[in-house]
């Protein structure tokens, strides 16, 4: 059986961000970190932008974070191969250690989230070799 | 000490549009025999070709291009000098000009033929066109694993937009509204019907802001213009100079943008109008890059045209429509005139020279002087400002 999901686009994965990649697996979010200026770095990069330095680190963060902006999509305006992950809410998570991630708001109706949302990371199987995160809401 | 200022003395077109039969290399020479009979040289005053390729049919027509085709077809051999593709996305036409500028000054430019053709409406089915735009603006490792397309971006745009400035939906379907408008009045628009605020609103329900209406839908189509010196243009019928360029390089996808409100049109704006020494109050109309309604409110309030949070009321009180004090894309802009990929900067281009020649017809601004184009690449990963004007004294 050819299922939709088997056809979903999979990341194009680059050597330097491989690490992100393991670390979902293992139900952790990672990010980098530049050890001679301090500052977060998502996506990854080879060096850090900020200073060109090559002494970055990988780092596990909180997973917390708001929702920056969103698109609250009705069922007309969902691509094709995300049909069965319908409803979910593509947003920009604005990250405590201040980087932005592009996700989905999941485990929620989507006319509840709103900008400045609190949200916190959960992990999805996509298959073997990839997990995604995905944000839904905060608790507290 | 003054630079010496470029201009553009010929300018051609295609209809925009579906036409299946219509090759990219057809359009090519079409746009190019206009653009020379419009400058009023000689073809053989051409000394240089800087071609922006087709998404369409990138391998195919870029290679052709870059290997002289155009100069076997204008029978150019032995003349030209330099012959190459340029290419930014919807950037294409400012970069483009960009490098003539700097090829002219540096004397190794006299004439620069400039062209752009693609065939995105005709070359495949919506979604395998939808494909190619998206491996082109969306990030393969970041974005488009998780489904983000045109619609999830015009809505990260149009809500956090929301948010910061209260404009309404209703608003926000005026641009679409007014930019139909212009397109009524423009043969070579490929959407000419007119469409009200009502209708925009209740065209296909895509997500909790916007509808089908707010988006571009991808067409054949393509212009050439002709670049030389301000000097050597004096001689032409009716040259447009390019007064004043501003430009700011952001981000490579939407993700990484810090301001997906605002982008950086106001320092490429300023930096345009601080070197034609003209302001926003001197502009007789403006074309804005878009291929979302939502991006005309922001970069017409950057560009300062109105404060911020204020672009919508002037859209809702047709302002910038037909007859309105400042007219906004007169084209009809890539929503209404349509989405050729990296040619919907060249069109505004050519619209805004259209005007400041006089050559507009039935959507003519009465004695335009100075206006201003943008373009952008990408996911709006660059902001570019460009003035032009036919008044030689602004040199």
């Amino acid at each position: 059986m050819n299922r939709i999901a088997d056809n979903k686009p999979r990341p194009e994965v680059q050597r330097w961000s491989k690490k992100f990649w393991e670390s979902t697996k293992q139900g952790k979010l990672s990010v980098q970190k530049c050890m001679d200026c301090q500052q977060y770095i998502f996506p990854p990069r080879l060096v850090c932008p900020n200073c060109l330095s090559e002494n970055v680190e990988w780092v596990v963060i909180s997973g917390r974070g708001k929702v920056w902006t969103f698109a609250a999509l009705e069922p007309a305006g969902v691509p094709r191969l995300f049909k069965d992950d319908f409803p979910y809410v593509p947003a920009l998570i604005e990250l405590e250690e201040g980087v932005r991630m592009a996700s989905h708001v999941i485990q929620c109706d989507p006319t509840d989230v709103y900008i400045g949302m609190p949200v916190e990371v959960v992990f999805e199987k996509l298959d073997d070799e990839f997990t995604l995160p995905k944000f839904k809401p905060l608790i507290k | 000490m003054k630079r010496e200022k470029i201009a553009i003395i010929g300018i051609g077109e295609v209809p925009t549009g579906f036409f299946p039969e219509r090759s990219c290399k057809e359009i090519a020479m079409q746009t190019s025999l206009e653009a020379i009979q419009d400058a009023g040289i000689d073809k053989n005053e051409i000394d240089t070709i800087l071609v922006t390729g087709a998404l369409s049919d990138r391998m195919s027509f870029e290679i052709h291009m870059a290997t002289g085709r155009m100069i076997e077809e204008l029978g150019l051999g032995n003349r030209v000098k330099t012959n190459a593709c340029i290419f930014s996305g919807g950037s294409s036409s400012a970069n483009t000009l960009k490098i003539a500028e700097g090829l002219i000054r540096a004397g190794r430019a006299n004439v620069i033929l400039c062209i752009h053709a693609d065939k995105l409406g005709t070359c495949g089915t919506p979604e395998q066109v939808e494909n190619i735009l998206r491996n082109a603006v969306f990030c393969p490792e970041w974005e488009i694993p998780y489904g983000i397309n045109g619609v999830v971006l015009c809505d990260w745009i149009m809500n956090r937009y929301i948010y910061e400035t209260g404009t309404t939906l209703e608003q926000i379907a005026a641009v679409v509204e007014s930019n139909r408008k212009w397109a009524r009045l423009n043969p070579h628009a490929a959407f000419r019907d007119e469409i009200s605020v009502e209708e925009v609103m209740k065209a296909t329900i895509l997500t909790s802001v916007s509808t089908s209406a707010h988006f571009q839908t991808y067409t054949d189509g393509g212009s050439a213009f002709i670049v030389t010196s301000a000097e050597r243009a004096k001689e032409a019928p009716k040259p447009v100079y390019v007064l004043g360029m501003g430009s700011r390089c952001i981000n490579s996808i939407i993700t990484t943008c810090p301001d997906i409100t605002r982008f950086s049109y106001k320092e490429a704006a300023e930096e345009a109008y601080e070197e034609a020494g003209l302001t926003p109050k001197d502009m007789n109309f403006a074309q804005i890059f878009e291929w979302y309604a939502i991006m005309q409110l922001i970069v017409f309030e950057e560009l300062g045209f109105a404060e911020r949070g204020k672009a919508g009321e002037y859209f809702a009180a047709g302002k910038c429509a037909p007859g309105g004090e400042m007219p906004v894309n007169t084209n009809g802009g890539i929503l209404a005139q349509g989405h050729t990929g990296a040619g919907g900067g060249y069109a505004l281009l050519i619209e805004a020279v259209r005007q400041l020649k006089g050559q507009a017809g039935e959507r003519q601004i009465p004695n335009a002087r100075y206006g201003l184009y943008t373009s952008s690449g990408g996911s709006f990963f660059d902001c570019h400002v460009t003035i032009l004007g036919n008044d030689s004294a602004a040199l």
